[in-house]
């Protein structure tokens, strides 16, 4: 049998089967591929402007080495004339953070920008191993994400950027999208299909890609033999999401197509007006001055919550309302630091939702 | 960022509660002990009856007038006769039984006990309703025909009418003029190997026989979720064409809010974000409203005014779990007719088999799930422009998804997208994005075989509605005098 | 004490066609399990009884499965317990609220399996 000719060059031999479309391609066509969907992603969405300056979340992990290497390849190739910087979150997760950030180090040479690495310590006095040592593995991925999104937006605020972009891809989006659903998250389901919402400060924060499936990021970083470190999280994950994250599995492997379905789905249908009516508006929180649904933000709740050794006082209503019947917060409570932006913020319309 | 946990932002805690709250005590007599837990509230047995009953009123009575109407003293005056589809499995069967208690035999234990015997929701509601079931046995070798058993089930209520169908229907010219499905003699047939859809028409003289043509169709989907995804497909539009020849403004149908969640999760799985509305409850005017209405439809209700036909599909049970629906049949000693499918070999591959499988054992540990789902979904309404009708589901197509499509997944290295030539009709255009992934989405494994004679021919039979609207590839003369007349100089009309 | 205890078995939903097609079903069970026991059960078992905790409906459903199943086994058991989605009665009274396989079998009770996978 002759050799199998790629299906969108016609002239090179196709080694491998592309896991979105299932077209059999060749290498070159692959790179070509996926760079182009990425970019046509970032036009269509018109992300940046020439002058931008641009972080990137870098964990050492292969969506974010990718990202990287993508974002200095389309900004040279296309001339989006974007200033890159790599911004890194130290949770303090003994045996993998400080390992993973080695490669973080790596990618600064190799990609030549300016990084920056914040830590849980330096912003909340607690490391993810000491939250664990109080509250347990149970609710830890919520202090954890909660601190990584606030981390990432000071982070950015003291690099005086102006774009956060991070690693998510198609499977996480599509995941996201059954989640909210499932849990009947309003707010987050409006969101999550959202390339660019705004965070801190008015600092944008977009996913370049939202498109791009799991696998080929993976096959993207082989292809291209990238520096990533690939170890999971010691502290589980927790169990309704690993259902979901296997669901999603199942339905890709049934269709591959599912993961673009179901973010084309979730990209076809809005909140219904009278439904956002009744949704909280955004204030700022009254001790940090991060930008908050309640009086406290998620994070000065839950920080407060651990300072007095009540960890689920954030988590659960309930227990909030405990915390308060409590009495009023100590005194020395901790501030978490708060970073001006230098320059005044380039898009100060209304927040979303 | 990969921390194996991604988008985790603050609740992601799915906690698990007990399965009752408080007391083994109905919640509603607080007197009885409880026999059955409802998604975390205890109810006793006297309780339970009239508890399903005034959901099943809830779910259906709001829609029965022609404007939404939720006052509880208004007279209940559809605009035609009733439509029941019924597949004999649990929810029709349980469909069924309530609607026969409740607007045939009209027991008084079913009815509101305010205002006393004249309430108008005392009188008959529909002078005819008619159960439609489609027998589906043709496009699955191996499954048994019910359509008796079916039928031995609905004859057991009086006053009901009997409408049974097959599948094949669908590619039934007979059966299409029968119903005012289609106008057009002529009937498509796709190419499904391409993206485009090409079309061409099928002369008459070669014409295969409905079942040869649906096995044809059938054959000639791409993945294992597509078969079950078509087959509803027809059976939906065979009973909305069933619904306006029978002179019906509604058709109902037996779906839980389990097995609604179910749908909505796999919908929206397969790209059907769109329509989850349409899901849930929706309107279908039929493409050739502009015919007089068929015999026997709403004209004798009020008088010699016509209406213009219309078929609101209403889920009655939308609000009743699967677990309420089994305990109903039970303590209502109703025989279940239809039995699990048998497993054919794509079971695996089918994307609404895994969704089932998925939300059943989520309910189980989380029994508030589904409930959360149809909540979710009821909060969201469709985004931006439709585009029509989908010319297989006959639901809204979003503008532009076409361009979405080539977008987002890049097919071609010449970066345009190859326009077909305008000669060829082509399907695409004129699909939903759902319809469109069902019949051109592959997987990385052939789709597993059904085991039917499959056609030889490289292009396949359509459903005979797709027919309607089609763009004729030869126009008469008159028409091309009519879209060039405004070019033409004055005189020039020879 | 008795060796066994005898109880009324129904199956509905669809169930019984995995069980010879029969509804109804008068079983009598080992009333007390070997602890030593592992998960699988014989007929035999029964002679030696008086030994152990007494028999539950985690161990009905398993004795059924190894006895009166006839075909599919994974259409009715899951992980140790009914597959999800199907509903249990004992005594007319969801077993969610009588401590699911946790129950202590007793002598008369009446046990329905039925099936809630079949659809709309």
């Amino acid at each position: 049998m002759p050799p199998r000719l790629c299906a969108l060059c016609n002239e090179a031999r196709a080694i491998l089967k592309r896991p979105k479309t299932g077209q059999q391609i060749c290498k070159e066509c692959f790179f070509w591929v996926f760079e182009t969907e990425v970019h046509n992603t970032i036009t269509e969405a018109e992300l940046f402007k020439p002058g931008d300056r641009v972080a990137i979340g870098a964990s050492g992990g292969k969506d974010s080495t990718v990202l990287a290497h993508v974002m200095k390849t389309l900004n040279e190739r296309y001339q989006y004339g974007l200033e890159l910087f790599l911004l890194s979150i130290d949770e303090g997760i003994t045996g993998y953070r400080d390992d993973s950030l080695e490669t973080v180090k790596r990618n600064q040479q190799q990609y030549d920008m300016p990084l920056k690495i914040l830590s849980y310590n330096e912003l909340y006095g607690w490391t993810m191993d000491a939250i664990v040592s109080q509250i347990g593995k149970k609710n830890n991925c919520t202090f954890c994400g909660v601190f990584r999104r606030q981390a990432l937006d000071r982070g950015a605020a003291s690099l005086h950027v102006d774009h956060i972009v991070t690693g998510h891809n198609a499977d996480d989006i599509a995941e996201t999208v059954l989640m909210n659903i499932m849990r009947g998250d309003i707010a987050r389901l409006g969101r999550c299909t959202l390339i660019c919402t705004q965070g801190e400060d008015t600092i944008k924060r977009s996913k370049p890609f939202k498109y791009a499936y799991e696998k080929e990021i993976v096959m993207y970083a082989y292809f291209k033999k990238l520096d990533y470190f690939s170890t999971e999280c010691i502290y589980s994950p927790d169990a309704y999401r690993g259902h979901a994250r296997v669901f999603l599995k199942d339905l890709e492997a049934a269709r591959p197509s599912a993961i673009i379905d179901i973010i084309h789905s979730g990209e076809t249908f809005e909140v219904k007006e009278e439904v956002k009516a009744t949704q909280k508006t955004q204030q700022t929180c009254k001790r940090c001055g991060y930008m908050s649904s309640n009086e406290l933000c998620k994070a000065c709740t839950l920080l407060e919550g651990l300072e007095r050794g009540m960890a689920a006082a954030a988590v659960t209503e309930r227990a909030r309302k405990k915390l308060d019947a409590e009495g009023p917060a100590p005194e020395n409570l901790r501030t978490i630091p708060f970073y001006q932006q230098a320059h005044p913020p380039t898009n100060a319309a209304g927040l979303p939702i | 960022m990969s921390c194996g946990n991604p988008t985790v932002e603050g609740e992601s805690i799915m906690p698990r509660r007990k399965k009752y709250d408080k007391t083994r005590y109905c919640v509603r007599c607080k007197e009885a002990e409880g026999n059955i837990v409802i998604r975390h509230a205890v109810y006793c047995k006297d309780c339970f009856s009239p508890l399903i009953t005034h959901k099943f009123r809830k779910g259906l009575e709001p829609s029965i007038n022609r404007k939404p109407d939720l006052s509880r003293r208004t007279a209940l005056k559809p605009d035609g006769n009733l439509l029941v589809g019924v597949s004999g499995g649990l929810g029709s069967t349980v469909l069924l039984d309530l609607l026969h208690r409740c607007y045939v035999s009209m027991d008084e234990s079913t009815m509101p006990s305010d205002g006393g015997r004249q309430h108008p929701r005392h009188e008959r509601v529909w002078k005819k309703v008619t159960v439609c079931y489609v027998e589906m046995c043709d496009a699955f070798p191996g499954m048994r025909d019910r359509t008796s058993d079916v039928e031995r089930r609905v004859a057991q209520y009086a006053g009901l009418d009997f409408v049974p169908l097959r599948i094949q229907d669908a590619f039934d010219p007979e059966w299409c003029r029968k119903v005012h499905a289609s106008r057009k003699e002529s009937s498509f047939s796709v190419d499904m190997t391409t993206e485009e859809l090409r079309l061409s028409a099928i002369a008459s003289s070669s014409a295969s026989t409905p079942l040869q043509a649906l096995h044809g169709y059938m054959s000639s989907l791409p993945t294992a979720t597509a078969v079950p995804t078509t087959v509803q497909t027809l059976v939906r539009l065979l009973l909305l064409h069933t619904a306006v020849q029978s002179g019906s403004s509604h058709l109902v149908l037996g779906t839980s809010l389990t097995s609604l969640a179910v749908s909505l999760i796999s919908g929206i799985s397969q790209g059907r974000g769109y329509n989850l509305k349409e899901e849930v409850q929706e309107e279908w005017v039929p493409d050739d409203s502009d015919e007089p209405c068929p015999p026997g439809s709403g004209s004798k209700q009020g008088g010699a005014r016509a209406r213009k036909p219309y078929v609101r599909v209403i889920r009655p049970l939308r609000d009743i779990g699967r677990k309420e629906c089994a305990l109903w049949a039970w303590w209502r000693g109703l025989n279940v007719v239809g039995k699990e499918q048998q497993p054919w070999s794509g079971a695996k591959q089918d994307i609404g088999i895994l969704t089932r499988e998925f939300i059943t054992g989520l309910e189980k540990d989380y029994p508030s799930t589904v409930s959360a789902i149809v909540r979710t979904c009821s909060k969201v309404e469709p985004k931006g422009r439709a585009g029509g009708l989908c010319a297989l589901c006959a639901r809204p197509i979003q503008d532009g998804v076409q361009e979405w499509k080539s977008r987002i997944s890049i097919r071609s290295r010449d970066g345009s997208q190859r326009e077909p030539s305008p000669t060829s009709a082509t399907l695409t255009p004129r699909l939903c994005y759902g319809c469109h992934t069902t019949l051109t989405s592959r997987s990385s494994r052939p789709a597993p075989s059904l085991g039917l004679p499959s056609s030889d021919r490289s292009t396949v039979p359509l459903p005979l509605w797709v027919g309607s609207g089609v763009p004729r590839s030869r126009l008469s003369e008159q028409q091309m005098k009519d879209a060039v007349s405004e070019f033409l100089l004055e005189g020039d009309t020879s | 004490m008795s060796g066994l205890v005898s109880v009324k078995v129904e199956f509905s939903g669809g169930l019984e066609l995995l069980f010879d097609n029969q509804r109804s079903h008068r079983v009598s069970v080992p009333s007390h399990v070997s602890t030593s026991g592992k998960k699988t059960l014989n007929n035999n078992e029964g002679t030696d009884a008086g030994e152990g905790r007494p028999a539950d409906l985690a161990h009905l459903i398993l004795w059924l499965r190894d006895n009166l199943l006839k075909e599919r086994e994974e259409l009715f058991v899951e992980n140790g317990t009914v597959r999800p989605g199907i509903l249990v009665l004992v005594n007319d009274t969801d077993w969610e609220l009588e401590g699911e396989g946790d129950y202590q079998l007793r002598d008369g009770d009446d046990i329905v399996f039925i099936s809630t996978l079949h659809g709309g």
